[in-house]
């Protein structure tokens, strides 16, 4: 029994120092020094813990290939002509132009998953309107929320899918069946929202000849890199629906574009290492272990009762609670640990009730959404500070916060009734 | 002949040379200045260097990496470069849009770009060269400010006004346009 709540302790610490980062320290190494404790007080064997974290191979090669293969794509140029041809579309229309960048984001964050929208096609937008000389703001809101809207739409469209579904082996075609229309409607809901706080900065044209005119380094290497993206946009679809594993693709993908850039001499070793997250690698091998470890001491059986509990028999009610819960916890714990709490829980409730699956969905909504909900976390609201600072705190501006705040529930809500229907 | 400083930000300089022009004629030394905001980059910058994939509030302003595992440093330089590069062009086409009606009207205008808190500096620069008049616009039109009644002074020409060492010109809108949005009172 000790034993049991000094488990329980160290997850709880452990969590509460990613949540909290005390002395600045990283959630990594929060989450590093949760699994060795669990592996000191030996909740888990180290075998037991190598095993399982080489039974993850599937989630580990898949994020080196994502972000290998994004990164390959920013070198090339691919993001300022997607940002710039985007901007020749509209026209000369700002609002043209802020409807574009919805569909762009929108587009790469399908395919190559939502990160590759908030950090990379962010600064390549900014870049562009700011020599455009519209309005920044609306265009970064634009940017952080669609990464996250548009990411489930496929399962690769973020690797919190692939981190909840791994375990469900679920295809391509049940995925859209929950989750297709739910995502739709919710980026449509996004961008009329949008529109409509934004209307009055986007009532004004911009010169097509302010706009830069790109030299890419290689046209050569910028095509070929375009043709290899659409490939592997391709392969990931066709793997999905053929339940073949993700992380081949990805990182067959990213092999072929390393080769390309080699012998296109366009290949830097050191630029690249730079733009891989190698502590998350850390981060989520050590998660895996802390959440196997409480899995085994019962926490997420009984977190999964006590959902069953608050949702009463309402199939509705437990969707929409699964969603919500999900979404609060990914902004409470960050969005990885919430996915790998909710994988054994679900598994737990569809063991008992194979109807429960839509559940699995609705997860994966919550955690896909999630992030949108943080006033702190993204680089929208961290724009909005700042000029609200700035700003004196106006009243009308603090308006259109709340209705910012306010459009994730009524996603999570029509998500959840859409997923519900199916 | 009087020393006049002309503040304006990427849109509007045309308008307010115009609008200038009217208020004190031709023949003064103008100075057009326009600062770039260091504000929205430096944010962006903060958010590109948290950890990818990680999304999380961001920790207290950094004084350099953090004493454990940093957050996986996306290359700063790799983005500073096209931001700087697209901020100055902006700038400098403002600048140049503005000087050009200038000089049209008869005004003598010099151009001036610099970079940092834009109100700060304006009333710094403008106390420096010691300076007649300030002219400014109200705002560049953003979140749908009205043209007239609260809130219709942005936040960069509002501390202008409290803070400048000198007199305030400021410009409500363009040329022969109707004033609109103010409430009757």
């Amino acid at each position: 029994m000790l034993h049991s709540l000094a488990g329980i302790l160290i997850f709880i610490l452990t969590l509460t120092a990613i949540m909290t980062r005390p002395f600045r320290m990283s959630e990594a190494l929060s989450a590093a020094i949760g699994a060795i404790l669990m592996l000191v007080f030996r909740f888990l064997s180290p075998i037991e813990a190598v095993r399982l974290l080489l039974g993850e191979w599937n989630i580990f090669g898949f994020f080196l290939g994502l972000m290998t293969i994004a990164a390959i794509a920013d070198q090339a140029g691919i993001f300022e002509v997607l940002a710039n041809q985007t901007a020749r579309l509209a026209g000369g229309s700002a609002s043209k132009l802020f409807f574009g960048v919805f569909m762009v984001g929108t587009l790469l964050t399908a395919f190559l998953s939502n990160d590759a929208t908030a950090l990379i096609l962010t600064p390549a937008v900014y870049a562009m309107v700011t020599r455009l000389r519209l309005p920044v703001l609306p265009f970064m809101f634009v940017c952080t929320f669609i990464a996250d809207t548009a990411s489930f739409l496929l399962p690769v469209s973020n690797p919190i899918n692939i981190l909840i579904l791994e375990s469900f082996g679920s295809g391509l075609g049940i995925f859209l069946h929950y989750l297709f229309l739910p995502a739709l409607f919710c980026i449509i809901l996004n961008v009329g929202l949008f529109w409509f706080l934004f209307r009055a900065e986007l009532r004004r044209g911009f010169k097509l000849s302010d706009l830069p005119v790109v030299e890419l380094p290689s046209p050569a290497y910028f095509r070929f890199t375009l043709v290899s993206l659409g490939a592997i946009a391709v392969a990931f679809v066709l793997a999905s629906f053929f339940r073949a594993p993700l992380s081949i693709v990805a990182l067959s993908g990213a092999a072929i574009l390393l080769v390309g850039s080699r012998r296109y001499g366009r290949l830097s070793w050191v630029r690249l290492k730079g733009e891989i997250s190698w502590s998350l690698f850390l981060f989520i091998g050590a998660v895996f272990l802390i959440i196997r470890a409480v899995k085994d001491l019962g926490l997420t059986d009984s977190f999964g009762a006590l959902l069953i509990h608050l949702a009463g028999s309402s199939p509705l009610w437990s969707t929409l609670i699964t969603a919500a819960g999900s979404a609060l916890g990914a902004n409470l714990i960050n969005n990885v640990p919430m996915a790998l709490v909710m994988v054994p829980t679900l598994h737990g409730l569809i063991a008992a009730d194979q109807a429960r699956i839509g559940l699995v969905y609705a997860a994966i909504m919550g955690c896909d959404l999630g992030p949108n909900l943080t006033t702190v976390g993204s680089l929208a609201t961290m724009f909005w500070l700042v000029i609200l600072r700035r700003k004196g705190l106006e009243v009308s501006s603090i308006e259109y916060f709340k209705l910012g705040v306010l459009i994730v529930p009524i996603m999570l809500a029509v998500g959840s009734v859409l997923i519900w229907l199916r | 002949m009087m020393k006049i400083l002309c503040a304006i930000g990427t849109r509007g300089g045309p308008d307010l040379m115009r609008r200038l022009y009217e208020a004190v004629g031709s023949g003064h030394e103008v100075r057009i200045l326009h600062v770039i905001d260091s504000g929205p980059r430096d944010t962006l910058e903060k958010y590109l260097h948290e950890p990818r994939l990680l999304r999380h509030p961001p920790p207290p302003p950094p004084h350099g990496p953090g004493p454990f595992l940093g957050a996986s440093s996306r290359a700063a330089s790799a983005n500073a470069e096209p931001l700087d590069e697209a901020e100055t062009a902006a700038g400098e086409a403002a600048l140049e849009e503005a000087r050009q009606e200038g000089t049209r009207l008869g005004l003598v205008a010099q151009i001036d770009i610099k970079k940092g808190e834009p109100e700060k500096i304006i009333v710094a620069e403008a106390r420096a060269s010691s300076v007649a008049l300030i002219a400014i616009l109200a705002s560049e039109g953003s979140f749908g400010r009205p043209k007239i009644g609260p809130e219709s002074v942005g936040h960069t020409a509002r501390f202008v006004l409290d803070h400048a060492p000198c007199d305030v010109l400021l410009v409500r809108g363009r040329l022969g346009e109707t004033i609109r949005g103010g409430r009757e009172l």
